[in-house]
């Protein structure tokens, strides 16, 4: 039986294609599957082409899986519109709408002979069962249902929620599509059987991708306030926000720009309140001066720069990887910039925690450093324990600090200051960008500077010796390596399966903190390492670089980096690192063991 | 946390709310009348100085919340609004100002104002217009007239000034005023008014520059030429006239409120709280955020 399917499809604007995919992931997520659904769109605003992969596990997937394993395509000029995001192998079940006209043997795919061919007329069995062809979408999640054994009764279930308030025919007519796909299905049975094996647990899942999860975490972890500007991919924070903080207190400021809307937050962590901002590349230079000022002024913020391909406009709806340089350096004067990269939508839950945290607690800005593929697939994960999770809130002066002797910079052994906030008698002070002395009262000299430089950079030396902020997999005492982090540490961990199942030794560092570099960590996980990847999806590779900015690596490190929109594959990733341990052995250096 | 509303605080006087900062200013620059007016306006208000929050950007007369008591808040820039509307919205108990020159809040910081203004966020917005960028050395400013000869323009300028009083009355700011430091008496009573309207309420100050500024803008020359709209019979509920009388910036001075809207607009805060309000009723707790993404 099969217990991994990845299914993509692709139809023009109107055909409901993603609204099936989400259908089908809400009800195999009932069923117990572990499923991860990604979305494409052509370029026009509204209508032109659409499509999404659902993949679907008994397993938790780890990643939206390479080749199809069944296509479907509603016609083919849009489907061939998504070229390598829907890539059709010898191993694909291709379905198609009969209307096409497109031979089963004359398919517009090169070079590519699928398993199986299905021209399907969907379009007339939808206007046949449902009297209407908007429910071709129905009939496809029939023929799924039917083939693959998935979905079915979940798909109608949801159905009957989301038309609830239409009235009972619409909700009958989408029965009767459903039951009109599923009976093709059974009348024209696969030649090799690929239903999906039941999961051996059914458990209550989480459904929902990485920028609601940043909110909700967000919301969580106590953030009232949310000063932003519209960009994509990050805007369904903003979104997410302006729905629900204000249920707790909070409020979102959709702000005149991007500094504006930073600057909005920086005020309101000034008035004591824990304060959010999120944006891409773009918003995030224009956001630059005032990450200055809080880090200055010690305001503690909290900015999700969710990554999409650039530099300018770039690819904005494609994820990319190259905004890391720029989350760690951008800045005027030494700063130190914690910048925390979420690895999965559940892993954005406690990435972003952990940023208000951290934020919080060193009383400074904190870059979430996401991607858009993080940012917006869809996943299921199993429901977090909540009561796990310690929120910190900024060290506040205790009464006995207030008063005229107050020094809201004072040196303390940490570097953390007790911060007070208008309201508070007592607590009166002069936050500035201008450098200041312990009081807050503007200096211009260099001994005071240099003072001030050391303690702000010393509060944040605990943040290197956080040992969970490192995932490491594998055996550890593996000679080969690989190195990921955000979307890509999900392909890598896929690519160490596949390793593993081929007898390959390898281990993989997934760290979640980016900057600054934990060299303990860095170092204890490549002691011992002879060749090996930084797996990155930009052209430079710039975790790889920063790391050799820092760290001692060993020479067959190397980095393995393509600019973004490009997904990696889980076995091109194990190639390249036998390549690699390959060519190390070439050099006459010893080679790593392969069993 | 939520401070009992006004109940003033009668004791307080003008020096409660300075601070023993010595102003970096040359000696007989427009800003140390300006602080006083403020120190004298704060008194009058009454709300001590830890409930106030002062915010401005960079210039020279952004260095005010410094001179102050109150908590301050010297940011970047031409950025005060938008930091200032942050802190209000987050914590709308404070009595929040805003500060800076006419660099900062209608050049590099002009994109903000409009936007401030229909958002009528409950504070009290100050502009120190000396016609000249004074702390980087005698630029030009966007308030600058015509055909002035600075250190960037050698030969003159070639633009129009911006003029403020319009700028900000044509995006329908609900207090409008100006004023100077040769009237200190006048600009103390119109700051208090401005603080007190409940509302976005913008304070325009011809304040000079004796280092960089034109002798046309001294305090002596003011005084010859100023004139008390309330001597002139202006109705400050006429937002028209106040239009019409504005387009004389920077020809003649006129002091004065020029707009006071008698029926304030509801304020962006106000209605932030009446949303909370309304909606928390129907919240998760916080902890269990997470059913919201949870599939039955
Ligand atoms: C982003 C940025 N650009 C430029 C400057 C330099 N700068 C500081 S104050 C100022 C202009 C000051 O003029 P104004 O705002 O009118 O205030 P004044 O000093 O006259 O009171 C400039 C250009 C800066 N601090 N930051
Ligand atoms: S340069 Fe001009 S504005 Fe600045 S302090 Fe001196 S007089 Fe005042």
């Amino acid at each position: 039986m099969t217990t991994d399917l990845v299914i993509g499809m692709a139809g023009s604007g109107g055909d409901g294609i993603v609204s099936a995919g989400e259908s089908l992931i809400a009800a195999v997520a009932t069923e117990g599957y572990h499923a991860m659904m990604t979305k494409s769109f052509g370029s026009q605003i509204r209508g032109g082409e659409s499509s999404c992969r659902v993949r679907l596990s008994t397993e938790p997937v780890l990643n939206p899986g390479g080749t199809l394993d069944v296509a479907i395509a509603l016609n083919w000029e849009d489907f061939l519109k998504f070229g390598g995001e829907l890539p059709v192998g010898g191993n694909t079940i291709v379905i198609y709408e009969s209307k096409t006209g497109v031979a089963p043997d004359k398919l517009p795919l090169p070079g590519v002979t699928p398993a199986e061919v299905f021209p399907v007329p969907i379009a007339d069995m939808a206007k046949e069962s449902a009297k209407t062809d908007k429910a071709k979408n129905t009939v496809i999640l029939g023929l799924i249902a039917g083939w693959f054994g998935i979905g079915g009764d979940g798909v109608m279930k949801g159905l009957r929620k989301k038309l609830a308030k239409k009235g009972p025919e619409l909700l009958e007519a989408n029965e009767r599509a459903l039951a009109a796909g599923r009976k093709y299905a059974q009348d024209h049975p696969l030649k090799t059987p690929r239903v999906m094996e039941r999961p051996k647990t059914v458990s209550p899942k989480l459904l929902t991708d990485g920028n609601d999860m940043c909110g909700a975490a967000a919301i969580f972890s106590g953030c009232q306030f949310f000063g932003g500007y519209p960009i994509t991919p990050s805007t369904e924070i903003m979104q997410f926000l302006s729905r629900e903080i204000w249920k707790y207190g909070g409020s979102v400021l959709q702000a005149e720009d991007e500094i504006a809307g930073i600057g909005a937050a920086v005020g309101a962590s000034f008035a004591g309140k824990k304060a959010m901002t999120a944006t891409s590349g773009p918003g995030m230079s224009l956001k630059t001066e005032m990450l200055g000022l809080a880090t200055i002024a010690e305001l503690p913020l909290v900015l999700v720069n969710v990554q999409r391909g650039g530099p300018s406009t770039g690819l904005p709806t494609k994820t990319e990887q190259a905004d890391l340089y720029q989350a760690a350096f951008s800045a005027h004067g030494d700063v130190l910039r914690p910048v925390l990269a979420p690895t999965c939508v559940a892993d954005t839950f406690e990435i972003t925690v952990e940023a208000f945290n951290m934020a919080e607690m060193y009383q400074t800005p904190v870059v979430i450093l996401s991607d858009q593929e993080i940012s917006q697939r869809k996943e299921t994960c199993d429901p977090i324990d909540t009561s796990k999770f310690r929120l910190v809130d900024r060290l506040r002066p205790a009464n006995s600090e207030l008063g005229t002797h107050y020094a809201r910079y004072r040196f303390t052994e940490s570097g953390i200051s007790p911060i007070s906030e208008p309201g508070m008698p007592g607590g009166n002070y002069l936050a500035a960008g201008i450098e200041h002395n312990e009081k807050g009262a503007p200096i211009s000299g260099g001994i005071m500077h240099a003072k001030m430089n050391e303690k702000r950079f010393r509060k944040l030396n605990p943040i290197r010796t956080r040992r969970d902020l490192f995932q490491t997999y594998g055996d550890p005492n593996a000679p080969l390596a690989l190195i990921a982090w955000g979307s890509v540490a999900g392909v890598a961990r896929e690519a160490l399966r596949v390793a593993e199942r081929k007898g390959v030794k390898v281990k993989l560092l997934v760290p979640r903190l980016l900057y600054p570099i934990a060299e303990e960590f860095f170092n204890d996980f490549l002691s011992g390492v002879q060749a090996g990847l930084v797996v990155e999806q930009s052209h430079q590779g710039q975790l790889y670089h920063i790391m050799k900015m820092v760290l001692d690596l060993p020479k067959g490190l190397k980095s393995y980096a393509r600019s973004g929109a490009n997904p990696f594959q889980p076995a091109e990733i194990v190639r390249r690192l036998r390549e690699q341990a390959q060519a190390m052995h070439q050099s006459g250096d010893s080679m790593p063991q392969e069993e | 946390m939520t401070l009992a509303m006004p109940a003033p605080v009668p004791t307080l006087q003008a020096k409660d709310f300075r601070s023993d900062l010595k102003p970096i200013w040359c000696p007989g620059c427009g800003d140390f009348g300006v602080v006083q007016a403020v120190y004298r306006a704060l008194a009058a208000v009454g709300r001590p100085p830890h409930e106030i929050a002062f915010i401005s950007g960079i210039g020279c007369s952004s260095r005010i919340p410094g001179y102050t008591t109150a908590y301050g808040f010297n940011s970047v820039h031409g950025r005060a609004l938008p930091i200032a509307q942050g802190i209000k919205i987050a914590h709308p108990e404070l009595l929040v100002l805003v500060a800076g020159g006419d660099g900062d809040g209608f050049s590099i910081g002009g994109g903000h104002v409009a936007h401030a203004v229909r958002r009528n966020i409950d504070l009290t917005y100050i502009v120190m217009d000396n016609q000249i960028y004074g702390l980087t050395k005698g630029q030009l400013s966007p308030t600058s007239p015509r055909g002035l000869k600075t250190v960037t323009s050698m030969y003159g300028s070639l633009e129009e000034p911006l003029n403020p009083l319009m700028y900000v009355l044509s995006y329908g700011a609900p207090f409008v005023a100006q004023g100077t430091p040769a009237d200190l008496p006048g600009l103390t009573a119109m700051l208090e008014e401005a603080i007190r309207y409940p509302g976005f309420s913008f304070v325009n100050i011809q304040s000079p520059c004796v280092t960089y500024g034109e002798e046309s803008g001294q305090i002596k020359a003011q005084k010859e030429k100023m004139k008390a709209l309330a001597d002139m019979k202006h109705d400050p509920t006429d937002r028209i006239k106040a239009l019409s009388l504005a387009q004389d910036y920077g020809r003649e001075l006129y002091t004065g409120v020029f707009f006071r809207d008698p029926n304030p607009p509801p304020t962006y805060d106000a209605l932030v709280k009446a949303r909370q309000a309304e909606l928390s009723a129907n919240a998760l707790p916080r902890q269990n955020i997470l059913d919201l993404f949870l599939q039955k």
